[in-house]
Formats: C-alpha cells, structure tokens, sequence
C-alpha cells in the first residue's frame, strides 16, 4: 500500500512537473503562440466546421432549409452512387487519368528542372522557363480552345500530319475516346509543366556547389553529377511532393475534360467531378454531391496515410 | 496539378454556406416591405441595382445604353447587369449555396431549382400595391403565372397585350443556303429527302467553295446544353411543335416520349446514311460554338439545322455582309408530304422563363415599380422601336415605319448592344411578341408589316417571288391551337425520377447520337439496336405518365 503511494507521490510530482514546464515552455513563446493563434482558429474555421456539412449527405437536402427541416434519408444517396453503372466507369476514368498526370506531370517537370539547371546561359535559361510556365496562367477555357483548335480536322496538327504523309486523311482527335487520355495528357503537360519545375529548381539551388566541384575534380561526366548528385539532393522534395499528390489521386482534374469532352469521347472523358456536377449540382441533388466527396477524401486519405507510411518504412522524408 | 482543387473547395464552399444559410434563413424571407418609401412616392434617389440573366449576352451597366439611360432618367435607377458565363446550373447552384443573390434574376432554365431554394420573394402584394401597369399585361395570365402555393414569383416575357400579330417571318430548324436553291431554280422542297437530295446534288456539282470544302449539313452538338438542337428535329420532322422531347396526341392529350421510337430512328438513319456520303459535317460532335458559328458564317455550309435564336450573331453577320446567296433560308421540311408541319408556333405563353426578385433585394418596391413603370406603353415602345425620328418614324397615318439605314442598325449587333435593344427587349417584364398597340401598331418591329417589307433585302423578294410567296411564313402552315402549349415548359422538380429519367435518356442520346451518325454504313442497325437496349431500361412509362397528367392539368386551367 505504501508502495502505491509513493508511486502515486511520484507519478504525481512529474506530472505537475511536466505539467509545471509545458506552462513554463508556453509563457517562454507566448509571443509565438499568440501568432499562430489566428491561423488555428482559421483552420477550425475554414477546415474543421465545414465537417458538420458532411451531414448533407445523409439527407435529401433541400437548401436554405434548417437542419431540423431537412429529410434523412440515411445511407441512400451512397446506395445510388455505388448502385449506379455508370460510377463505375468515371471512377476508372479517374483513377487513369490522374495516374496519367502524376506520372507525366513528375517526370516532365523533373526532367525539365534538371535540364534548365543545366543551361549556362542564363538569358536562354529564363527564356525558356517564361516560355513553359506561361500557359499556367492562361484560364482552362482558353486553353481548351486552342487545344481545340490545334485539333479540328483543319487544325495545325492534322495538316501537319498529313504535310509529313504521317496519315492520309484529318483525324477527328477528340472525337475518338481511345485517343482522349493520352491529348488530356499532353494538354495538362502544356499548361502545367513550366509551373512545376520551379518548386524542383528551388530545391536544386540548395544543393551545396562544393559537391558539384568534388564531382568535377573526381572527373564525373555531366550526365553522372545530374544523376548522382542533383536528383539524389531533391529526392527528399520530389517524395514529399508525391505523397501530396497522392492524396489528390481521385481528383483527376474538372475544366479540361468538362471542356474538351463531347458525346464521342463520354466514355473516357467523364470523371468523377463531372459525373458529381451532372447527376449532384445540376439536379440540385447536394446530398449526392456531398456523399461523392466524402468517398473521395476516403480515398485520398487511405492514399494518403499509405504512402507517407511506405515513405517513413523506407525512411524517406516525409509529411509528418 | 495545381488547379484540381476547384471542385473540392466549391463543394466545401457549398457545405460551409449551406450551414450558414441553414443557420440564418429565418431572418432572411420577411424583407417583402422594407422599402425606403411609403406607399406614396417612391423617392427617385439615383440607386443601382444588380440583375443577372441566365441567358447569353455581355455584361453592362444600364445606363451604358440608350434605353437603359432613358429608363434612369425616368425612375432614378440604374442596373448593374451580369450574364451567366459558362455552366448556368453551377452558377445557380453556387449563388444558392451561398444565398448572397443579385436584386433580380432571370433564371432561365434555373428557375425549378431557385424556387425550390426560396430564392425569389412572393410579388403578390407587390403588383397589388403598386403594379397598376403589371396587372393590366398580366391580368389574363394570373393563373398561369401563379406558382402552386399560390404566389406569384416571376413575370413571363410572353404575355400578348391586345390581340395576337403573328409573325411574318417565322422560321424552322432546317435551313437551306440560298444559293442551292437558285441553282436548281427554286424547287419546292418540303420533305426530309427533298432536302438532303438537293444538298447532295449542289455538293457533287460544286465541290470546293473558294478552295476549301464546301459542307454538306451541319449542326450543333458538340456541347452538352445545346445537344436538344439535334434531339429536337425527330418532333419536328413528325410534324409537331417544339414540346421539348414529347409529341402531345390532339386528341386523346397523351404525351409519347420519341426517343427510341420510329421518327427518331429514320432522322438518325438519314443522317448516318448523308454521313456515308461525306455531307456531315464531322466535327458535328466536337467543334465548340465559336467554331461552329464561324462555319456558318465563312458561306461554306449549304445546309444546317439550328433554332435561330442560338445563331442570331452568325445570322445577322451574314446579312451585315450582304450577300444573299451565301445566307440562308428555313424551310418547313417534314418526314412525308402528307404531314402537315407545326413550325409556327401557336399562340402560347411560357411560364417558365421571366424576371423575379430574390431575397436578397435592398428595395423591392423600387424595384417593381421600375417594372411597372417598364410596362406603360411608351416604354414598351422605347425598348422595342427606340426613339422616334432617330431609330424609328411615324408616316402619315400615324404607322411606325424605318428608314433603310434605322433597320440596317437595328439588325446590327454593336447597335443593338449599345442603343440596348440587346438588353431590354428581352429578359425583363414586357409585351409578348404577338401584342399590339392601342394604335394598331405591332409590338415588335419586324412583326409590323411595313417594316418587314423593307427589311426584306432584295434577295429576300426574289426568293419569295420565285415561290409566290408574301412574307416567309407562307411557306408553313397554319399553326393548330394547342391550349398546353409548350409542355417543355413543364417544370421538373429538382431531384425527381422525372428529372433523372431527363438526365439519363439525355446521357444516352448524347453517347448514341454520334456513333449511329458516324457509323459505317452497315452498322446502323447495330448500333442502333444497342442504343434501343440501353433506353429500354429506363422507365419511360412514368415520364410519360407525368407529362400527360400536367398537359391534362394545364387543359383544365391547372398550370
């Protein structure tokens, strides 16, 4: 008995020990703390309450109506999604889609990063990064349009495959839903590569030079320093951005298959964002708009949670 | 990778404001009476309010126009007016998630989904109090735009004052460029394969238009909320009016779906047939308006079907340009001479397309009486002629008439859009197109004989000497009274089997429609029976049902 007392005694006495330096801790940074104070309350704000909003799907919602006025309706909206053919196929849509862009999203902008890091000439250099990242601040409407353009039957594309004798006679590009991944992802390169190589660069700049001397000195070609020393000293970016990115893996993009799709290309064009604004928004359904976002963030979460736990067993850097 | 996330924080968005509003609509539907007035005089204190179409046209302020300047001058209020750009449902659907609305909206095809969030306040009392002019144009409509709990939410744009003037220049879906028909010497051409033939037959002989392709027939389907204007030609053809994807039997009143029935199945094997022969334009499926207007306009097309409201630029581009030949005609092209065709429509009123003010408007009185004060008839005169002896004069017997050069404006887009007419003679409370002056004088310009006669440019009086003819609608028939009319105006309510089965038999027509058309030859029957298959899943029993017990309701003065 006595025992357990001093072991309570003890316990007890790290307890408003640690309690005792956590406070101490606190009134040491209180001007930090009082800094972050408003970006939590944004988070809570913004991130954690909008969470009661998931309640929607489990209602036939009517808007501008109390909750109290609204009608449960249970797991059926989540029935209707998982019950209705069609979701099967935008969600394999999806799932290709984005696996497309993250693939050819990564190895273009990295490749463009190391090849930029490369160029002496800084004029050039700054000519071509200007170049590839312009079209990221071009709207999605625009860019569809040209890509439009670029591929009707009178398009620079047909005429000049068929100048090269490549093909007989125009093909209709999107009008065939084989070809649509592979234009959405030549597309999305376009328009976004020049954008993400500059986080890539950043990370270059702070590889130590003294390493790229050594190498030199060692008489490592430039091939060699580009693989041993550049993409080893952003790998540790380059795993972070991917697990980020995975957690995006069910949101394939909306404006440009929303833009380029058409009739003939449904099959492949119709992602998980447009199925949702069809058969949701549009039809004032939010109840199945909300039940379609929740699968979502379930996915991206497991996604999410796998991937930094694969990154931490192979202890690469990693999210948290 | 960057720009994923718009989906993702809309719908954040909409469930973050869906509480909010959740948590403050109390407070928000009880506003109906606090104006800045009494019941007397409404102060005519400069004040603008903020108005939002569902329909297509360039953001202004009123007071840019001409009419819009007048209409301030008169009430004190100026309009900041937006249009939809892009995807109207989104819109509505962010404006309601987020219930911040502008004072008034036209919400086009939104309307269901407005109501149903309780956008728009009741005007009962409103036009009561101070509507004298609202309930003059409108009286004869009460029933018909008194929703089913008993108010009044929107004011239509098509309540005839005055007796009925039918048009002189209505139009069909087909048209035929003019220059096909001066080379066959202005045939008749009255059916399906008169048409096609005739297309072909110009196409063989004259392959190449200034070095570039000439295109057979073409249409507009490449985007999904226009994809009706190649659904919509099977009813057509039938012999039937635009009811919006029903025929309505004149007898018994019983509405059969055509989708996946015969009439739909010979337009698509026509087409898929001229598709065999290279007269489809290919892009049909794919090329975006922009592209598909610019086809019309650059002369090469000799055949299209298109409502002529979606192309009324590419029209009044060609007519600006001046050459007849290369403009076009429509015709009242049906599936067999012996049907007699509906392309006039009968004399109707749309209840569901019109102005209204939403919940979020400062001062509703205000408001209303602009409205009001938009409905005497001298400004009904201002939004539709303009200003006497500047866009329109009066001849001796007192007929409003144009000079050559008042038309030419009038029929000219960057005219329009600045003097207004672009803006008011349409999308606000008004005389419906068919109305008629005190004076005898037509409502709309080109309804009134005179001005039509002078509109007509001389390829227009050549064609119709060629055919005989006095005005353009000679060339169809007599429209048939059908007291429903339009069942396309039949509200669906959001989320209903009705609107579900609307949605799918739509995905599906729009999945089908270019494989049938763009099949091989041999094909058709193929596809067409997969496409059959498909539709016979869904329950299309119901719709109908629906359909045939609203038209029943609304016979019975139930609208």
């Amino acid at each position: 008995m006595g025992k357990t007392a001093v072991q309570l005694a003890k316990s007890n006495n790290t307890g408003t020990s640690r309690f005792k330096t956590f406070f101490k801790e606190l009134s040491k940074q209180k001007m930090l703390m009082l800094m972050s104070l408003p970006f939590l309350l944004w988070v809570i704000i913004f991130k954690y309450l909008p969470l009661w909003g998931w309640t929607i799907a489990f209602q036939k919602f009517k808007p501008a109506k109390d909750l109290f006025d609204q009608k449960w309706v249970g797991w059926d909206n989540f029935k209707f999604l998982f019950q209705e053919q069609q979701f099967y196929r935008v969600l394999r849509n999806t799932l290709v889609m984005s696996s497309i862009n993250l693939v050819l999203g990564f190895v273009t902008a990295i490749v463009l990063a190391l090849l930029l890091n490369e160029l002496r000439n800084v004029f050039f250099k700054r000519t071509v990064q200007t170049i590839s990242y312009l079209p990221y601040f071009i709207s999605w409407v625009v860019a569809a349009n040209i890509v439009q353009m670029a591929l009707a039957p009178e398009g620079i594309i047909n005429v000049l495959l068929v100048k090269a004798q490549l093909i007989d006679h125009p093909i209709l590009w999107l009008g065939e839903g084989k070809y649509f991944w592979g234009i959405l992802g030549v597309t999305e390169v376009w328009k976004n590569v020049g954008w993400n190589t500059i986080i890539y660069l950043a990370a270059i700049t702070s590889i130590d030079p003294s390493q790229y001397e050594a190498a030199e000195i060692d008489g490592a070609s430039r091939l060699q320093r580009m693989f041993y020393i550049t993409l080893p000293g952003i790998k540790p970016v380059i795993v972070l951005i991917l697990i980020m990115n995975l957690g995006h893996i069910l949101e394939s993009g909306f404006e440009a298959q929303y833009l380029l799709g058409n009739g003939m290309n449904l099959d492949y064009s119709e992602n998980l964002d447009i199925f949702v604004l069809k058969y949701g928004m549009q039809m004032n359904n939010f109840g199945l708009a909300t039940a379609a976002g929740m699968f979502k963030t379930l996915v991206s979460f497991i996604f999410l949670i796998a991937a930094n736990n694969i990154a931490k067993r192979m202890g690469e850097s990693r999210l948290y | 990778m960057r720009t994923k996330k718009w989906l993702q924080t809309g719908l954040a968005a909409v469930m973050a404001s869906a509480l909010l509003i959740a948590g403050c609509s109390g407070g928000n539907n009880g506003n109906k009476n606090s104006s800045s007035g009494n019941d007397g005089e409404v102060s005519t204190e400069p004040v603008t309010f903020t108005y939002f179409g569902f329909g297509a046209n360039k953001d202004t302020m009123a007071s840019d126009t001409t009419i819009g300047k007048k209409l301030q001058e008169q009430t004190g209020v100026d309009w900041k007016m937006e249009y939809v750009v892009g995807d109207g449902s989104t819109k509505s659907g962010v404006m309601i998630a987020g219930g911040d609305y502008p004072d008034v909206i036209s919400p086009v095809g939104e309307l269901a989904k407005l109501l149903d969030a309780g956008a728009y306040i009741p005007l009962n009392d409103l036009i009561e109090k101070y509507g004298p002019n609202i309930k003059r144009v409108y009286g004869d409509y009460m029933n018909k735009i008194t929703n089913e709990d008993g108010n009044i939410y929107i004011l239509p744009f098509t309540a005839n004052v005055n007796g009925y003037l039918s048009p002189p220049d209505p139009s069909s879906t087909f048209w035929m460029q003019r220059r096909v028909l001066k080379e066959f010497g202005y045939p008749e051409v009255k059916t399906l394969d008169q048409y096609f033939d005739l297309i072909e037959k110009y196409q063989a002989k004259y392959p190449k238009v200034d070095g570039k392709d000439t295109i057979g027939f073409a249409t507009f389907a490449g985007t999904a909320g226009e994809f009706f204007t190649i659904t919509n030609q099977p009813m057509h053809l039938a012999g039937y009016p635009n009811e919006g994807g029903v025929l309505v039997d004149m007898e018994s009143h019983e509405a059969k779906l055509y989708q996946g029935t015969e009439d739909e199945k010979r337009w698509l094997a026509k087409l898929n047939e001229m598709n065999g022969k290279g007269l489809v334009d290919p892009e049909t499926f794919t090329a975006n308006k922009d592209q598909y207007l610019a086809k019309l306009t650059s002369g090469r097309v000799l055949g299209y079907v298109n409502y002529s409201w979606q192309i009324n630029d590419a029209t009044n581009n060609l007519r600006s340009a001046g050459n007849d030949d290369l403009r076009y005609v429509a015709l009242p092209i049906v599936f067999d001479e012996g049907i007699k065709d509906a392309y006039v429509d009968p004399p109707s009123f749309v209840n569901n397309r019109g102005l209204g003010i939403s919940v979020s408007a400062k001062d509703p009185v205000r408001i209303i009486k602009y409205f009001d004060n938009l409905l005497t008839d001298e400004n009904q005169k201002l939004v539709e002629w303009g200003i006497e002896g500047e866009t329109y004069t009066k001849n001796a017997e007192g007929r409003m008439v144009m000079s050559e050069e008042q038309l030419t404006n009038r029929n000219d887009n960057d005219f329009k859009r600045k003097f207004g007419f672009a803006y008011f003679d349409y999308e606000w409370p008004r005389y419906g197109d068919n109305s008629v002056y005190d004076d005898g004088n037509a409502h709309v310009p080109f309804n009134q004989p005179e001005v039509a006669a002078i509109n007509y440019t001389d390829g227009d009086k050549t064609l119709l000497e060629k055919y005989n003819l006095k005005t353009f609608s000679d060339f169809y028939a007599e429209p048939v009274e059908r007291p429903w009319y339009p069942a396309w105006s039949i509200e669906k309510e959001p989320g209903s089997p009705e609107q579900l089965f609307s949605q799918r038999a739509g995905d599906l027509q729009q999945k089908y429609y270019p494989r049938m058309v763009l099949a091989a030859p041999g094909q058709f029957e193929k596809v067409w029976s997969e496409y059959l298959a498909e539709y016979n899943k869904l329950d299309a029993k119901g719709y109908e049902e629906f359909m045939t017990n609203k038209i029943k309701d609304r016979i019975d003065g139930k609208w």
